[in-house]
């Protein structure tokens, strides 16, 4: 049984920071980040705003984008490397704050970036089961709170940024636009967790969830990460292109997770496809880790016409990975 | 001995980064050989060149450090002998 992204939305918090801004705090110039990761400015949230302050911005977004009200909604999937809480999810205090929304189920995703992927496979098994009809998925992503901005962490702090995007799959298309769910596949290799991640709060950091040894900031083996999101990427992109007998000249565009616009860069010469047929705005937003591909897929609407093929691509932490093909 | 396309792949690298060919055990990073991205062009390179596949776990940095560490992987892999 297919399902559809019949709406989608997205929220950015006002506040830009420019190179300008950051690169002193690193020890960087601005051109050094732009030369490394494409980025040029990132939101940031303001002290009293919270990752589920955002999702629940861009969820009423989508659902001002769509025919539906919070109240027809039948389930959350909520995806965050940023979360309010340790306890409880996100997706529960997303429910709160939506006026109108009903005491649905609402559920946290912990797959990194590609959150995006990992929440429609569960919406697709949820509205095939007859579970659900209307499912909210979203990203949203604070992670301005907890970088550190030290030159030691030039490398990783100068990516991130922050912001949220929802997307409605429902179990009826409802509009030419609507995307229509033609195939997915995910995957993950725990084998490289410890090549991007933050440890603590987490029982395998010694005695307490925090301890004094701890590390509280993200860490990245940058090249491990992008030596396989690169392979990764490229073999999800042909396998699920292969399996539908597609090949990528009948891909209108392909909607990648933002993580840095060298990689994608390097993952369109891999894929031996021109620049201007993968989705960026990373120059804009930078990374906004789990919310990026949400935002991505939101703002891309607005340059797709009816009758397109899409792709969905996305890495991130653990390492997870995938691909989705759309079709409107 | 590295393979003549390696060879190749690094001296220009080398001028690219304006640099002297390094020692044996001096890392390519650090040499300005390499980057997170041309790592990527590298390894693509191996894999065509001598129609391997660099396995997940081996797929790391550490792997293509210096060109003695290539060679060993490359005499592991069968490709130098």
């Amino acid at each position: 049984m297919s399902c559809y992204l019949t709406a989608s939305g997205a929220f950015l918090p006002e506040r830009i920071v420019t190179n300008a801004e950051l690169a002193p705090l690193l020890g960087v110039t601005p051109e050094w980040i732009e030369m490394n990761s494409g980025i040029r400015e990132r939101r940031r949230v303001a002290a009293h705003q919270s990752a589920s302050d955002l999702a629940t911005e861009a969820v009423k977004n989508a659902l001002m984008n769509s025919t539906l009200k919070a109240e027809e909604l039948d389930y959350l999937i909520g995806g965050t490397l940023s979360p309010d809480f340790q306890i409880p999810g996100i997706a529960p205090l997303v429910q709160r704050k939506l006026s109108g929304c009903r005491m649905i189920p609402a559920l946290d995703i912990r797959a990194g970036c590609a959150s995006i992927l990992y929440s429609l496979q569960l919406a697709q098994g949820l509205i095939a089961s007859k579970v659900a009809k209307n499912i909210c998925c979203f990203g949203t992503e604070t992670q301005s709170k907890g970088l550190d901005l030290n030159p030691r962490s030039a490398e990783i702090s100068m990516l991130f940024g922050d912001g949220a995007g929802a997307i409605i799959v429902s179990d009826q298309p409802k509009d030419e636009m609507s995307w229509r769910l033609d195939d997915l596949l995910i995957a993950s290799d725990g084998n490289f967790a410890e090549d991007l991640c933050l440890r603590a709060p987490g029982t395998a950091n010694g005695a307490r969830w925090v301890d004094s040894n701890s590390q509280i900031f993200p860490q990245m083996n940058g090249r491990t990460v992008i030596l396989h999101a690169v392979r990764k990427l490229t073999e999800a992109a042909q396998t699920i292109l292969m399996r539908n007998q597609l090949t990528l000249d009948e891909v209108d565009l392909i909607i990648p997770h933002q993580a840095n616009l060298n990689l994608l860069r390097t993952l369109g010469k891999k894929l031996a496809i021109d620049e201007s047929r993968i989705f960026t705005n990373v120059d804009r937003y930078g990374n906004t880790s789990g919310a990026s591909a949400f935002i991505a897929f939101s703002e891309a609407q607005a340059q797709l016409q009816p009758k397109a093929k899409i792709l969905l691509l996305a890495f991130g932490a653990g390492f997870t990975w995938g691909a989705a093909l759309l079709t409107n | 001995m590295l393979p003549n396309a390696i060879i190749t792949y690094l001296h220009q690298a080398a001028k690219e980064a304006r640099t002297e060919m390094p020692e044996n055990n001096t890392s390519l990073f650090e040499a300005g050989l390499l980057d997170s991205f041309s790592l990527v062009e590298f390894v693509t390179l191996l894999e065509n060149e001598f129609g391997i596949r660099v396995s997940d776990a081996e797929l790391r940095p550490e792997t293509f450090e210096t060109m003695a560490k290539i060679e060993d992987y490359l005499t592991k892999s069968r490709v130098v002998v």
